[in-house]
């Protein structure tokens, strides 16, 4: 690998106003410098990751993330807070328990229903529905064969961008039924496990506590 | 009685989980007299306050009456002989509710974590001064964002008052005619019986237009009526002299 094609992919993901995939930028490299190029798909995660490197190991103010099946450009977490003050309508807004109640069932179960939707979450979703189509979240993906052809959803690029995920594929795999019987006090479990791991990603520290370790997901690792 | 807000609850099945969580009971297991009796006087709290919430509420709550009646009756069976428990379906509804919960607190969490970054944007304003090319507008481009278009189209579009001019075919030569045939029929009549079947405005002063022309030629003569909104016209074709 030549070190020139770090600065072309760099400047790939700088000029896209969207994520731009690993195969996009393959295509634009072989456009120009011709077919036989032999730059693939993996070589341009191995680019991103070095340039990461060299961004971090520059203190530089942000990074390249992998998100919605490529790469963008992103500011660092720890400067959040001030990059929110700017742009006011990302920093107050935060979606309702509803939303995100309504978001993991349609992330999960996609496509779906809004009959199968309101039938697992018991309550009539109409206005829900419309403010996640709103916000772009979700989208109308077709009809179903059923009586009355009722229309299906299914979630967005967007969906992905806003909560961080490169596919849908990386959400985190729902619990079957009977693990979660197990374990009557799950979720406050799962909450002190989520503030601990937010208090160790603000301070950065590395050290791992006890506590966290009877934990089966967070990849932390378990050092004894 | 328990203090509960409201807005804690995403809908009944939230409720349900609370109760059971709460009293520490055996979801496989649930006494179904003793979560009704709380189900209901929740739902009283709550009738008062939002009845387009209650209304979900008032579901649940008939379904819980009915598995209390179920379970007074005597044991139903399934075709292999094996008791049906009439909370089964319930169980499944708070179960597979569970576990989407579990991964709203999943998506929370990688939502706050999302939140502290922000993606390389403002390209709104490029956009402005050169639209992108036919081909990338279309690029992600749904069936609904096409309803919304569409929609929005045609509710955009202004409307515009449309004046429709009907032609009448009548003419004063037409009507000379016509009053004539009746004229010669009657000899003498009512200038309003000679109008009252006569639908439109201008055939009525047309036919006036007429009626001026044909006192001019000496054809008819005019006379007052006893009715004062109305006169008499008579033929003097036939030098009748009345």
């Amino acid at each position: 690998m030549e070190k020139i094609y770090n600065s072309i992919i760099e400047a790939l993901i700088f000029a896209s106003d969207e994520s731009i995939s690993a195969a996009e930028v393959v295509k634009a490299v072989k456009e120009i410098d011709g077919e036989d190029t032999s730059l693939t798909a993996s070589d341009v995660e191995k680019c991103v990751d070095e340039l990461n490197e060299k961004y971090a190991s520059q203190e530089l103010s942000f990074f390249i993330t992998k998100v919605a099946n490529g790469f963008l450009f992103a500011t660092r977490p720890e400067f959040g807070k001030y990059v929110g003050f700017l742009s006011t309508e990302k920093s107050k807004r935060r979606l309702s328990q509803a939303a995100l109640e309504t978001l993991a069932i349609i992330a999960y179960k996609q496509p779906i229903t809004k009959p199968e939707l309101e039938a697992i979450r018991g309550v009539n979703s109409d206005y829900i529905l419309n403010m996640l189509l709103e916000k772009n979240l979700i989208t109308i993906t077709g009809r179903s064969e059923t009586i009355g052809r009722p229309l299906l959803y299914g979630t967005t690029e967007e969906f992905l961008k806003y909560f961080g995920l490169y596919n849908i594929a990386d959400l985190p795999k729902p619990r079957e039924i009977e693990e979660i019987m197990k374990d009557q006090d799950f979720i406050e479990q799962k909450q002190k496990i989520m503030m601990n791991a937010i208090e160790e990603n603000l301070e950065n520290s590395t050290s791992t506590e006890s506590d966290s370790s009877d934990s089966d997901e967070g990849g932390y690792d378990e050092i004894e | 009685m328990y203090k509960i807000k409201l807005q804690q609850f995403e809908g009944p099945l939230d409720l349900l989980l609370f109760f059971i969580k709460r009293d520490e009971l055996d979801i496989y297991d649930i006494p179904i007299s003793k979560i009704t009796k709380d189900f209901f006087e929740y739902m009283n709290m709550i009738k008062a306050l939002d009845l387009e919430v209650a209304g979900d509420f008032i579901l649940m709550a008939t379904t819980l009456m009915q598995i209390k009646v179920r379970m007074l009756l005597p044991k139903e069976v399934d075709e292999k002989g094996e008791e049906i428990d009439p909370r089964a379906d319930l169980i499944k509804a708070l179960l597979e509710y569970k576990r989407y919960k579990e991964m709203t607190e999943e998506l929370s969490f990688l939502e706050s974590n999302q939140r502290k970054l922000s993606y390389r944007g403002n390209f709104e304003a490029d956009y402005k001064v050169a639209p992108p090319e036919f081909g990338t507008l279309l690029k992600n481009v749904t069936l609904y964002d096409l309803m919304r278009a569409f929609k929005n189209a045609l509710m955009d579009k202004p409307k515009e008052p449309v004046h429709e001019i009907k032609k009448i075919p009548v003419s004063i030569e037409d009507q000379i005619n016509y009053i004539q045939s009746r004229i010669e029929k009657d000899k003498k009549m009512s200038f309003l019986v000679l109008v009252c079947e006569m639908g439109e405005k201008i055939r009525i002063v047309v036919t006036f237009i007429a009626l001026l022309e044909m006192i001019k030629m000496g054809k008819l003569g005019l006379r007052e009526s006893e009715n004062f909104n109305d006169f008499v016209i008579y033929s003097l074709a036939d030098g009748e002299n009345l």
